[in-house]
């Protein structure tokens, strides 16, 4: 830092108080408009994002939002009116209001206002349920809530079995995917908040509910309805892909796991055998058909690990796998801390790999 | 007005009481009838979409059906205490006096608010059976 002085101090200095004063006017100006914007921007900051229903990326939320936005600007104006006739009635005008006057204010303001904005906020909101629930336009996602994680299958149109995924959904933009929700043992509840509303998984019902998103981009999912110790855990990452983008990925997806290709990986591959992981994970091609835990076939693609808890990078996987309990209390899937670090990061390089 | 020789006499004042106790179950007829209506509402959507004992299009028109049914009676119950009230003769839109036909009035003045808020309820209640269609 060499300018250590502040302008205001510079241009005194230079020009004499008139000079001065006459610069210092507009910078306060500046200044002022400067903290309307800081203020603005940190006050709307909290509404974009990608995990917000007040940035919609899909004609559901983009639906919701509009309800939504009107309800304020709604309840706004019905709070400054409120706050108006009082402050006119009792600070302006506080002379005697006549009996008659008074009546039809009760009737008009309290009886037929209320009545008619309630009911059309109730037709409104009635009248966006049925495109909320309705049947997709061909692919269909089974999503099931366990603790704390979220088991995936696309049921792709035609004959085709699921394919089988866990921990972050793909969406075709454009389309309307329908989703069937359930639940393993708990109640959790299926939200991603940028793409449309959410709905609850119940253990045993199967709840349905569909999303049209359009802005491809990578969004965030949340558990809504609190499941245990992990439930803020309990996330996920919702990726909005062009069409032929999707259906390229979902083959993909539909594929055996790729042997390990680097000399790492393949000692990763060991470690996965020698400890056991096969029992709870699923890789499809390998020996590894546990069903307690995430299929892993393809979880080197995905863009978090732990449902939403970590980063993918090799680091996040080698500290989730040392420190899974810590990371995510009273998950059922145990910590391996004996694992020597150059271990942790083959069995890291092994899951990466599998693309 | 006669009133007045009334006034001290408590036999007389209870037995005219007595005599209002059918409007103030007339008070309860138009809530209970909007109750009975969301319950079956609720019950028979239910039935069919959960339990499919039998097809969602027949119960939404017999509860729409139902709801006419309803808003008749509760119309019906809301008319009858416009009468009770009286307020086109009388003008009189609070009873402060409490004498009989005080309360004669004001029961049908309460009857008659109860009978429009049913109303809007069982109004509320029947607007999905109008704008959903199915079990969606």
């Amino acid at each position: 830092m060499t300018r250590t002085k502040p302008l205001g101090t510079i241009a005194s200095d230079a020009s004499g108080p008139a000079l001065a004063g006459h610069l210092l006017a507009p910078a306060a100006g500046a200044r002022r408009r400067g903290f309307t914007l800081v203020a603005v921007a940190l006050f709307t900051a909290g509404c974009e994002g990608r995990q917000s229903a007040l940035a919609p990326a899909g004609a559901d939320a983009e639906a919701l939002h509009l309800l939504f936005t009107s309800m304020l600007a709604g309840a706004a104006v019905l709070w400054l009116g409120m706050n108006g006739l009082f402050y006119w009635f009792s600070r302006r005008s506080p002379a005697a209001f006549p009996e008659h006057h008074a009546r039809r204010l009760i009737l008009f303001g309290g009886v037929f206002a209320p009545t008619l904005i309630v009911g059309g906020v109730l037709v409104w909101g009635l009248s966006l349920l049925p495109d909320q629930r309705a049947p997709g336009e061909g692919l269909r996602i089974s999503v099931t809530g366990e603790q704390w994680w979220w088991r995936v299958e696309y049921l792709p149109e035609g004959d085709a079995g699921p394919v089988i995924s866990a921990n972050e959904i793909r969406l075709p933009a454009g389309e309307r995917t329908e989703f069937l929700l359930t639940a393993d043992r708990f109640i959790h509840s299926f939200w991603i908040p940028a793409l449309g509303g959410k709905m609850d998984m119940f253990p045993g019902r199967e709840t349905r509910m569909s999303l049209k998103p359009e802005t491809p981009g990578t969004y965030r999912g949340q558990c809504a309805e609190f499941c245990g110790a992990s439930h803020a855990w309990m996330a996920f990452e919702a990726v909005v892909m062009p069409p032929e983008d999707f259906a390229a990925w979902l083959e993909a997806e539909a594929q055996d796991a790729r042997a390990p290709q680097s000399e790492s990986a393949r000692r990763g591959l060991e470690i996965f055998r020698r400890e056991g992981c096969g029992a709870c994970h699923s890789i499809r091609g390998t020996e590894a058909v546990g069903q307690v835990g995430p299929d892993l076939t393809h979880v080197g693609a995905r863009h978090s690990i732990g449902a939403g808890r970590l980063g993918a990078s090799l680091d996040d996987i080698a500290l989730w796998v040392a420190h899974t309990g810590e990371l995510k209390p009273e998950v059922q899937m145990p910590a391996f801390p004996h694992l020597e670090p150059a271990e942790l990061q083959d069995l890291a390089r092994y899951l990466k790999e599998l693309e | 007005m006669t009133e007045q020789e009334y006034q001290p006499h408590a036999e007389e004042e209870r037995r005219e009481f007595a005599a209002e106790s059918e409007s103030l179950w007339r008070l309860t007829l138009a809530p209970v009838t909007w109750a009975l209506h969301l319950v079956l509402c609720y019950a028979t959507v239910s039935l069919a979409c959960a339990r499919q004992l039998f097809p969602v299009d027949t119960a939404r028109i017999w509860l729409i059906g139902a709801t006419v049914l309803a808003l008749a009676l509760i119309g019906w119950q809301g008319w009858r205490a416009l009468q009770q009230w009286n307020v086109r003769n009388t003008g009189a839109l609070s009873h402060p006096e409490g004498k009989a036909e005080d309360r004669h009035q004001f029961l049908g003045h309460a009857t008659f608010l109860i009978a429009l808020i049913s109303a809007i309820g069982t109004v509320f209640t029947s607007l999905p059976l109008l704008l959903l269609e199915g079990c969606r």
